[in-house]
């Protein structure tokens, strides 16, 4: 993956760019040498409705010998945005949920966490119920994501039932996210020290019931799919990335389950999160069953007394996420009277766009879609 | 095989019964914000520090003023001040950048009906090329919404074309990042004329949170909310070719 960012003026931008033969440069040659060698670059702007990046396919004859990412295109300063607005928490959160905006209810933990660790003055440790509805909308998170990548595989494959299917499903259950918080990305739901909103047990009792419509709905969708054969003929073998390579690229989150326990193939990163879908569920009933009956849910207490407080010049906090992509990480760096020097976010996709690089390694480039899908990394996220 | 047929039978006929039944919105869905008349600029204030979109909240020589364009639609000032509320109106997408400014003791509102003939040449057939820059994902993903059966808004002979020569509209989403700029006027300028930009969610609007870059052309359509919800998306784009007033 090679990043176009973090170049302060425009010359030294493009000059980078050429140098690595950048879509500026249309006379950039290949790297491979012979007959068979031959470059195809797509993007920024891609067919599809997504988000921009720049593919270069390096090919020999019909094979993948190498892709080449470029991305930065998406840069826009979300860190820095954060340390500028140190001191206002509602516009920190705000702009901590638009780094991704699919893994809006993730970031805003992660924030919240950080504030919640560093200033206990400030917020207090959010309580048993905020911790459930935050526990909530992030599996609501993870499956409606899920669901969102099963059903584009069967789109990319030209599986059609499984494909439409799960496109509505999906939307059931960001509508869940928004019967909680009246956003379909749980917006403006998690801050510091709680949740502007709540789940009494009128609205549990209402979610249990769309889940469970939703989740028998889906596993007859998702059934299906996965017991086509030629669906699983298409995804079997494709894209592999091996467990020991996992390993020594440092993937994380689906894309390194689906290398540890399934094979990591097309087929591998489906089945994770069809599992991670079941998960998710199950978590999601065992808090909802606990909301409606008023009590605590036994998966979740408050969180603890923060063992942190800020002495000397500097403090370091770090919190993560298991976000529906993998671990999510903030940082911030504070200094003296807990002014915010710095804040980094490491999106679970920094890790794996190697691992997509490595997956299309051999294969044609007609596979990219499925394995690009298959991974559904953030470009956002990666760049912010 | 025949389990195709019994999926389909099972899950049955799922589009959306809007338009033209009312959207099936949330409970607590945030739409266009009210603001009572005797708003003060010390009401403003103190809103405003609640805002976490810069320079939603404003007062001028006309009274007080929240900028749709740029409002992320959290409902924080509302909280603040209750002089300012957020109704259900979810017909949020106008044709002009100023008719997204509420402003206080503001009367009934009617949403706009288009009249450019070039627009309303679209009614049957409105290819869209979306571009995605410096934004988080979220519009991107609440538009794509739109072609899935729940809303498939191919009914109405709207979808999203692979090419920029084949779109009418350029559907833009996010602030124009630095490093989407060039790519964005190479695409606005592949497509043919007449050409209309449709700017989608704060971020291409205004910026939203973010520092704006610069926009290829005056859009003809803006559409409002962080991401807008797709009930306001699919409304808007029927607006504007004359197929819903």
């Amino acid at each position: 993956m090679t990043k176009i960012e973090y170049f302060p003026d425009e010359a030294a931008s493009a000059a980078f760019m050429d140098s690595l033969g950048g879509y500026r440069n249309p006379s950039a040659v290949s790297p491979l040498k012979g007959a068979a060698a031959h470059e195809v670059a797509v993007g920024p702007v891609h067919a599809g409705v997504i988000e921009p990046g720049h593919f270069r396919f390096q090919c020999m004859g019909e094979d993948v010998y190498n892709l080449q990412i470029f991305l930065g295109y998406q840069h826009r300063g979300v860190e820095s945005e954060i340390v500028e607005a140190d001191g206002f928490t509602a516009r920190q959160v705000a702009l901590a949920e638009t780094c991704a905006g699919d893994t809006s209810i993730a970031a805003a933990t992660c924030f919240a966490e950080i504030m919640e660790s560093v200033f206990p003055d400030r917020f207090a440790a959010p309580d048993a119920k905020a911790m459930s509805v935050r526990s909530c909308l992030l599996e609501l998170e993870r499956i409606a994501n899920h669901v969102g990548d099963l059903g584009a595989l069967a789109g990319d494959v030209a599986f059609l039932p499984t494909s439409s299917f799960c496109g509505r499903i999906r939307g059931d259950y960001l509508n869940m996210t928004a019967l909680v918080c009246g956003n379909r990305f749980g917006r403006n739901a998690v801050v510091p020290g709680g949740t502007r909103v709540t789940i009494d047990s009128e609205k549990a009792a209402k979610l249990k019931s769309l889940v469970a419509a939703a989740k028998k709905d889906l596993d007859n969708a998702l059934g299906l799919m996965f017991n086509e054969p030629t669906v699983v003929d298409r995804f079997s073998g494709t894209g592999t990335v091996t467990k020991e390579t996992a390993a020594q690229i440092g993937l994380v989150g689906v894309a390194r389950r689906a290398s540890d326990e399934f094979g990591g193939d097309v087929l591998a990163r489906a089945k994770v999160r069809r599992v991670e879908i079941d998960e998710a569920h199950e978590k999601i009933s065992a808090i909802l069953d606990a909301l409606e009956a008023g009590r605590t849910p036994e998966c979740l207490e408050a969180a603890k007394a923060p063992t942190m407080k800020p002495e000397g010049r500097f403090a370091v906090c770090v919190s993560t996420v298991q976000a529906w992509r993998g671990p999510l990480v903030h940082a911030a760096l504070f200094g003296e009277g807990g002014k915010l020097l710095r804040y980094k976010i490491v999106d679970p996709s920094a890790f794996n766009w190697h691992g997509l690089a490595w997956a299309l390694r051999g294969e044609q480039i007609s596979n990219f879609p499925i394995c690009n899908k298959s991974f559904n990394l953030s470009y956002c996220g990666t760049d912010r | 095989m025949l389990d195709a047929f019994a999926a389909r039978l099972r899950q049955g006929f799922r589009t959306g019964a809007f338009p033209p039944a009312p959207p099936n919105l949330p409970p607590d869905f945030r739409g266009r914000p009210k603001l009572d008349a005797g708003m003060t600029r010390t009401d403003v204030e103190s809103a405003a520090k609640e805002c976490p979109s810069l320079g939603s909240l404003g007062f001028d020589e006309k009274g007080a003023f929240l900028d749709m364009g740029r409002c992320i639609f959290c409902g924080r000032c509302a909280k603040a001040c209750p002089k300012i509320s957020f109704t259900r109106e979810y017909r949020l997408g106008v044709f002009r950048r100023e008719d997204l400014v509420v402003r206080a003791g503001e009367g009934e509102y009617a949403p706009p009906e288009q009249s450019d003939p070039e627009a309303l040449a679209l009614r049957h057939s409105f290819l869209l090329r979306e571009v995605s820059a410096g934004g988080c994902g979220a519009c991107e993903l609440d538009a794509n919404v739109l072609g899935t059966l729940a809303w498939d808004f191919g009914r109405f002979g709207i979808r999203f074309a692979a090419s920029p020569r084949h779109a009418d509209a350029i559907y833009l989403t996010g602030p124009v990042s630095k490093n989407m700029q060039l790519a964005l006027d190479k695409t606005y300028a592949a497509a043919p004329y007449p050409k209309f930009l449709i700017a989608a969610g704060a971020c291409a609007i205004s910026g939203g949170l973010y520092a704006q870059g610069k926009l290829p052309a005056v859009p003809s359509l803006f559409i409002p909310g962080c991401p807008p919800h797709p009930a306001t998306t699919l409304d808007a784009l029927l607006r504007f070719t004359g197929r819903r007033a």
